[in-house]
């Protein structure tokens, strides 16, 4: 029931959850590999819903199941199967780990004390499957002095140093508040895990793979730490860039919907995209100069593009800019993300969830994928009994009785 | 031992790293450099470290390697190369914006892309100008997902023509912001370093820089304690989620007036004994001697072409405890 894609074959038990871990488990799902979803009876929240979820609901409304209806977590849920067992109870933990024999990889991101104080760590699962691929994504690794530190993306990210040059200033320095971590950790993961059954090929053996979302920051940043043994301090230059100028992002016409987003990003990598540059913004008498000089003008050349872009809006600007083969983009928001050309001539935006929702597709392209595969994501619980009889052998009325036993659940306790 | 060859800019460079860490021979095509965020030299430590240099690209190449990792500025640019020709080989194409569509041969940077992608409308404060992002967050992101499609080939025996737009890398990578909009209508916007929907979860200053606390509903108990201020706990102005974003700005002077008092380091000591998710803003001298991620063996030692060592970040996952081999930059080879 997975996609077609170079994992077909590979097995893979997603204990994941919020992103960085689904995030690397849905890469995996379109390349292919089969994905079985363990999910707690509460992983979705509880059956009557206390608050709004963060970006809301599937359709607009919490519906008659609204544990399988939020929209962050169907979003990165696809080609998915369900199982949802409890982890806690003795049987449960039996059922897992027959699970783990059957799989090539086990995948999570709990703190690095949450599945050893289920009984569940590497060394238990590594004696009911010896080829097993084990990753695991503590949010500070599993050893050294923070390993116990409560790790949310945004609270790793000043830890990795990007806040000493991310902000408006040296004196404004800012958070991203986009817990950036996250998605560095996710597509971190899904290379480990490629690597390791590259290996795996190799030497037959299974494999425990440790990702921490801290380290994972901090590789991102590695010329500025090299830099700084190398004596060159980096500080925050707010939208400036060391080597192009111009560089900023620049406001726009008034597209008048209220969504403060009427801004445009404008580059000049070269000497010859300023010239052009130069003589669009009627300054042909600055054309001939050099970086130096452009980074010593910053202000007064920054000027003159807020003025010339101030009559333009911002999707108007670009074209115009692109026409003169200028590097630019509009500052996108959410509705105009989903309407861009590029994307929609690409398809990249792919409806396959309920209520027509458009999710964001896989960037890597190739023949033998195909998004109109994709299923979307399963409802909790979905395939108990389908995953427990193929991959298990068990009988329907054995996964009933996990069922009516407490064990596996199809929807949150009450 | 697997053969990879690597052609162009930071995207291409960086998954041609991935290679080399992983175990795999990586031959380079030497090329101009683009503007980078930080200095030559540092940027040749980090990304290009036991790669083979070859000083010039001849259209035969690509049969003698199995993977070709290619970066060029537009579609048409990569196509002329001759792409399309390579059959021997997994071919990864890295551009701006894909080898199809109406954008294909935009002009792209970074930072154009970042604006384009979503990100540049979520950095920054309300009402001011938003922030792009310093660094090569974009080009490495692509570069990972590069690596995984090659990979992924390898492991299946598949020669491949992969295409990885750096634009819809972004967009894979948007956390809630379509969905937020499909769902309920809301289009998301810039809160400063305040990440909005839990409170607080902002950048506070400290006595010697600034601490990030972000407070998902179940810490909240826990930060009344760490902050000294267990009577928060019971206002009710405070007890929920909903009503401690109605006052979100109370708690921000609360937070700021206590945490101003005290340094980085007992911020941390004491959010360890208190359980509170809170990171300090680190320096990169700081990041360097780290103590955590020097006990951890993270870092890998580079050299440069005359023996001077550097400390380099190394993978970010590590598979069976592997080492840390020390890694050095290497000399052109002229293929004539």
């Amino acid at each position: 029931m997975s996609v077609e894609g170079p994992l077909n074959g590979i097995r893979v038990l997603d204990l994941t959850h919020v992103w960085a871990g689904p995030l690397a488990a849905r890469i995996l799902s379109d390349l292919g590999a089969e994905l079985v979803k363990i999910e707690s009876p509460l992983a979705r929240g509880p059956r009557e819903p206390t608050v709004e979820p963060l970006a809301g609901w599937l359709g607009g409304e919490q519906g008659e199941e609204p544990w399988n209806n939020m929209a962050t977590i169907v979003k990165l849920a696809r080609n998915r199967k369900s199982v949802c067992l409890d982890l806690k109870r003795e049987e449960g933990k039996q059922l897992f780990l027959k699970l783990v024999e059957q799989a090539d990889v086990v995948i999570e991101n709990f703190s690095a004390r949450a599945m050893p104080s289920l009984g569940l760590g590497y060394d238990v699962m590594t004696q009911h499957n010896p080829g097993l691929i084990y990753v695991s994504m503590p949010g500070y690794g599993s050893s050294g002095p923070y390993k116990d530190w409560v790790a949310f993306g945004p609270t790793v990210e000043p830890m990795t140093g990007l806040t000493q040059v991310f902000g408006y200033s040296p004196e404004e320095p800012r958070n991203t508040a986009m817990a950036l971590m996250d998605p560095i950790a996710g597509t971190s993961a899904t290379n480990a895990v490629l690597t390791a059954l590259r290996q795996r090929e190799k030497d037959g053996k299974g494999k425990f793979v440790e990702l921490s979302l801290h380290e994972a920051g901090v590789s991102f940043n590695g010329p500025w730490l090299i830099d700084h043994q190398l004596g060159l301090e980096q500080q925050s230059l707010g939208n400036a860039h060391p080597e192009m100028c111009p560089h900023g992002v620049y406001r726009c016409r008034d597209l008048r919907r209220g969504d403060d987003a009427d801004w445009i990003a404008i580059a000049c990598e070269n000497d010859d995209a300023w010239s052009r540059l130069s003589h669009l913004l009627g300054c042909p008498d600055m054309s001939s100069w050099d970086l130096e000089r452009r980074r010593n003008q910053a202000d007064s050349i920054n000027e003159h593009i807020g003025n010339w872009t101030s009559r333009f809006h911002k999707h108007e600007a670009a074209e115009t800019l692109q026409e003169h083969g200028i590097a630019s983009g509009p500052v996108s928001t959410g509705p105009e993300l989903l309407s861009e050309p590029q994307a929609v001539d690409r398809n990249f935006f792919v409806i396959y969830e309920r209520f027509d929702t458009p999710i964001p597709g896989n960037p890597i392209r190739m023949a033998g994928l195909d998004s109109l595969q994709w299923t979307p994501c399963p409802s909790l619980g979905e395939h108990n009994e389908l995953v427990l009889q193929d991959w298990l052998g068990l009988a329907s009325e054995d996964v009933e009785g996990l069922l009516s036993n407490g064990i596996i659940f199809d929807q949150p306790p009450v | 031992m697997e053969r990879v060859l690597e052609l162009g800019g930071y995207s291409a460079r960086y998954c041609g790293r991935l290679f080399v860490q992983t175990g795999y021979s990586v031959s380079r095509v030497k090329s101009s450099p683009k503007p980078g965020w930080a200095s030559k030299m540092a940027m040749n430590l980090f990304l290009d470290v036991e790669k083979q240099y070859l000083d010039s690209f001849r259209q035969d190449l690509p049969d003698s390697f199995d993977v070709v990792i290619v970066e060029a500025n537009s579609a048409d640019e990569a196509i002329n190369l001759g792409i399309e020709e390579w059959k021997n080989a997994i071919v990864v194409v890295i551009t701006p914006f894909g080898l199809s569509g109406p954008r294909r041969n935009w002009k792209a940077t970074p930072s154009t892309l970042l604006a384009m992608g979503g990100y540049t409308q979520l950095m920054g404060d309300e009402g001011r100008t938003p922030l792009t992002l310093p660094g090569h967050y974009v080009e490495f992101q692509t570069a990972q997902y590069a690596y995984t499609a090659a990979t992924a080939c390898l492991f299946a025996g598949e020669k491949k023509l992969i295409d990885v737009s750096m634009y819809e890398t972004l967009l894979s990578l948007s956390q809630f912001t379509t969905v937020m909009w499909s769902c309920s209508g809301m289009v998301r916007g810039r809160h400063g370093s305040d990440f909005y929907w839990v409170v607080p979860s902002n950048l506070f200053q400290c006595a010697d820089g600034w601490v990030y606390i972000n407070i998902v509903p179940t810490f909240w108990d826990a930060l009344a304690l760490f902050l000294d201020r267990p009577e928060l706990t019971l206002d009710e102005n405070f007890s929920d989620n909903t009503l401690r974003m109605s006052n979100r700005d109370a708690i921000h002077e609360i937070v700021a007036s206590v945490l101003i008092e005290w340094d980085k380091q007992y911020v941390r000591e004491r959010a360890t004994s208190f359980r509170i998710p809170a990171g300090v803003v680190q320096t990169f001298d700081e990041v360097l001697k780290d103590e955590h991620l020097r006990t951890r063996d993270f870092w890998q030692t580079v050299e440069d072409e005359d023996g001077a060592a550097y400390s380099s970040p190394s993978l970010p996952f590590r598979v069976d405890k592997s080492d840390r081999p020390k890694l050095k930059l290497r000399k052109t080879v002229s293929r004539d």
